[in-house]
């Protein structure tokens, strides 16, 4: 009993940072129609970015420095890439984020090298706390409820702010929207830097939880390509309710079946489209 | 639809919009002539690259190049791209490896089982996916390669796949009369991966000229004119997912027969990366482009090898021909050498790429 709460609160740990960074991944595609493969690598830039804010300051303030620095790079990614580049197909703008991940991915070799850093959790959030007679690691309760609180922050966001509106307008008919006087160039300048912000935040939250390494942005990118697709693409609730279901199907798997746990959220991927291709969420956002 | 409407759709390329030129077809013997000339001729490279490093360049070169016909060829055809392509190279590459290592069959055996399995698994997820859009497909291919890549380092499969290892091959018998010491030797091999690829081009060539070709062309630009033509959407697909993927688990089994090797990184999404920035070299649309872009993206590669970049330049490469060549590196020089030759009607490309290549 004991064992099973810690895997379930270790789940929520883990849909926690995943639910923030499908969700970037589904408001930019509901927007923009861009499937951006170099999501993982902005998350790892953010990590980097936290860890040298971290190492003159603190956590707090790197937590707060990093989404302002990732924003002013969703800024120019906007500006510079998919602004020019709008008329593409998805397909190539989808190949051009996967290049430019590599290249945001070989700078960080370059200047930090390869080699596996952590981020110190801040003093306050070090110790673990008894949950139901288990030592618990206090972080990653933090962890979780930073997670639920964003999503509840963006969702509300989402349904009652003027920008939600459009947002949610553009997503579901973006000739229409046009039409009706939104400017759909505004609002996906701070859909990108919003989502590239999270992306950053993301990176550091798991900075005391998992390792910061070159290659944390593509192991965590396939698992939140999964989630989105899973929750039906450009759904945010869909990749919410598929981040907490990624999580469990992790942990059941390594329950159940532990030798391959790993593919488990493969298999999730490919129940769901067989059984419902437009995702769970099925429309767009 | 009529026959004539359906051949002049399928020769167009969407983009560009080069139409077929009345009466603009040369005599066929001539290229013919020529590519029969450049076939024989290219048997003999080794008499002239002296280098075994830049012999076994080559190699690589030719097998990443199959690689990329196989996804241009999809891309082209179907609007369809496997970013999972590494699927169908890696996992006939470890299915060899695991019928060498474990079954006492000759290597001929070996290599059909390979091919045979690749074939059935190509036919299992297609029939899956070829139904999807573009972009979900992508990314469903992308899953299924990640898994395998997943799979084959699982600790509890270790003593079938040799987990992060890999799995070294020793071969038993020779095959098609070359032994492993003659695989292994890039001068030797150069003679198998040149025929191979050879062969494949023919077979691709053949069938983007074919009627089967056509309806393949007929259905990526309007899928609903063609079902309402009568014709079936779904087999067509398939059957194209199944060629990729068999062209592609020809250059896995290529690969592992040069190097006696299978490995993880066989399935590794950067090594996509590689065959996608390719096909964009060459453009998908021809069918000496890829293999070309395949050979050019292998010689770079090395050139960056030395500092240690490699990802680096997949990535540079990839953003620079997106960015700066909407039609790609072959649009590009035919929109260069059509601006300096003036304003000539150009021929279909399919024809072009193989009369001058």
């Amino acid at each position: 009993m004991q064992l099973a709460f810690v895997q379930i609160a270790n789940a929520l740990a883990l849909a926690s940072l995943l639910t923030i960074l499908a969700s970037g991944l589904a408001l930019i595609y509901g927007l923009r129609d861009v499937m951006n493969f170099g999501h993982g690598a902005l998350y790892m830039l953010g990590a980097y970015i936290g860890y040298s804010a971290a190492a003159i300051t603190n956590f707090w303030v790197a937590l707060l420095v990093t989404p302002v620095a990732m924003a002013a790079i969703g800024f120019a990614l906007e500006y510079l890439v998919f602004r020019p580049l709008h008329r593409r197909s998805p397909i190539d703008l989808a190949l051009l984020t996967f290049g430019l991940s590599l290249i945001i991915g070989q700078a960080i070799v370059y200047i930090y090298g390869g080699t596996a850093r952590t981020i110190d959790a801040p003093a306050a959030l070090s110790g673990s706390i008894r949950l139901l007679g288990a030592p618990y690691p206090l972080y990653r309760l933090f962890l979780i409820v930073f997670g639920i609180g964003a999503c509840l922050l963006l969702a509300a966001c989402l349904r009652w702010t003027r920008s939600g509106m459009y947002i949610r307008a553009v997503s579901l008919h973006p000739d229409v929207a046009r039409m009706m006087g939104v400017n759909t160039d505004r609002l996906s300048l701070l859909v990108v830097c919003l989502s590239t912000a999270t992306a950053g935040a993301a990176g550091v939250l798991a900075g005391p939880y998992l390792s910061i390494d070159p290659g944390m942005g593509q192991a965590i990118l396939i698992s939140c390509l999964i989630i989105v697709v899973v929750g039906g693409v450009g759904s945010i609730g869909g990749a919410v309710a598929a981040s907490v279901l990624y999580g469990f199907i992790q942990v059941v798997g390594s329950v159940v079946f532990p030798a391959a746990a790993v593919l488990a959220p493969y298999v999730l991927l490919i129940v769901v489209l067989m059984w419902r291709p437009q995702g769970l969420g099925g429309g767009r956002i | 639809m009529t026959s004539g409407e359906l051949q002049s759709s399928a020769l167009m390329r969407p983009a560009s919009g080069i139409t077929k030129a009345p009466g603009g077809r040369i005599r066929r013997g001539w290229p013919f002539a020529a590519l029969l000339l450049i076939f024989v001729a290219g048997l003999f490279v080794p008499a002239v690259v002296h280098s075994p490093f830049y012999q076994g360049l080559a190699n690589d070169g030719l097998i990443l190049g199959m690689l990329a016909l196989a996804t241009g060829f999809l891309m082209s055809q179907c609007n369809l791209v496997m970013f999972g392509v590494v699927m169908f190279y890696g996992g006939p590459a470890y299915l060899f490896a695991i019928a060498n290592t474990n079954f006492d069959w000759s290597t001929g055996a070996d290599v059909f089982a390979a091919c045979f399995g690749t074939l059935v698994g190509a036919a299992a997820i297609g029939a899956a996916f070829v139904r999807a859009k573009p972009l979900p497909f992508a990314m469903l291919t992308l899953a299924v390669s990640q898994m395998l890549r997943q799979a084959v380092v699982i600790t509890d499969f270790r003593p079938v796949t040799g987990g992060e290892d890999g799995l070294v091959i020793d071969l038993r018998d020779s095959f098609l009369g070359l032994t492993q010491a003659d695989l292994s030797t890039p001068s030797k091999f150069w003679v198998v991966v040149w025929i191979a690829t050879a062969l494949v081009l023919v077979v691709v060539w053949a069938v983007v000229h074919s009627r089967f070709g056509r309806i393949l062309r007929g259905i990526r630009d309007n899928e609903e004119r063609m079902r309402f033509s009568g014709i079936g959407t779904y087999w067509p697909r398939l059957a194209a997912f199944v060629l990729a993927a068999g062209i592609a688990s020809l250059a896995g089994i290529l690969h592992v027969l040069n190097s006696a090797f299978a490995s993880p990184e066989l399935l590794d999404f950067s090594l996509a990366g590689n065959v996608i920035a390719s096909v964009l070299i060459g453009g998908s649309a021809g069918l000496l482009g890829p293999v070309a872009g395949g050979v050019a993206f292998t010689l770079g590669l090395d050139q960056f090898a030395a500092s240690g970049h490699l990802q680096l330049f997949t990535g540079v490469a990839l953003v620079g021909i997106i960015a700066a060549l909407p039609n790609g590196v072959e649009g590009f020089v035919r929109a260069a050498l059509k601006r300096m030759t003036g304003n000539r009607t150009t021929r279909p490309n399919t024809d072009d790429a193989h009369a001058d290549p």
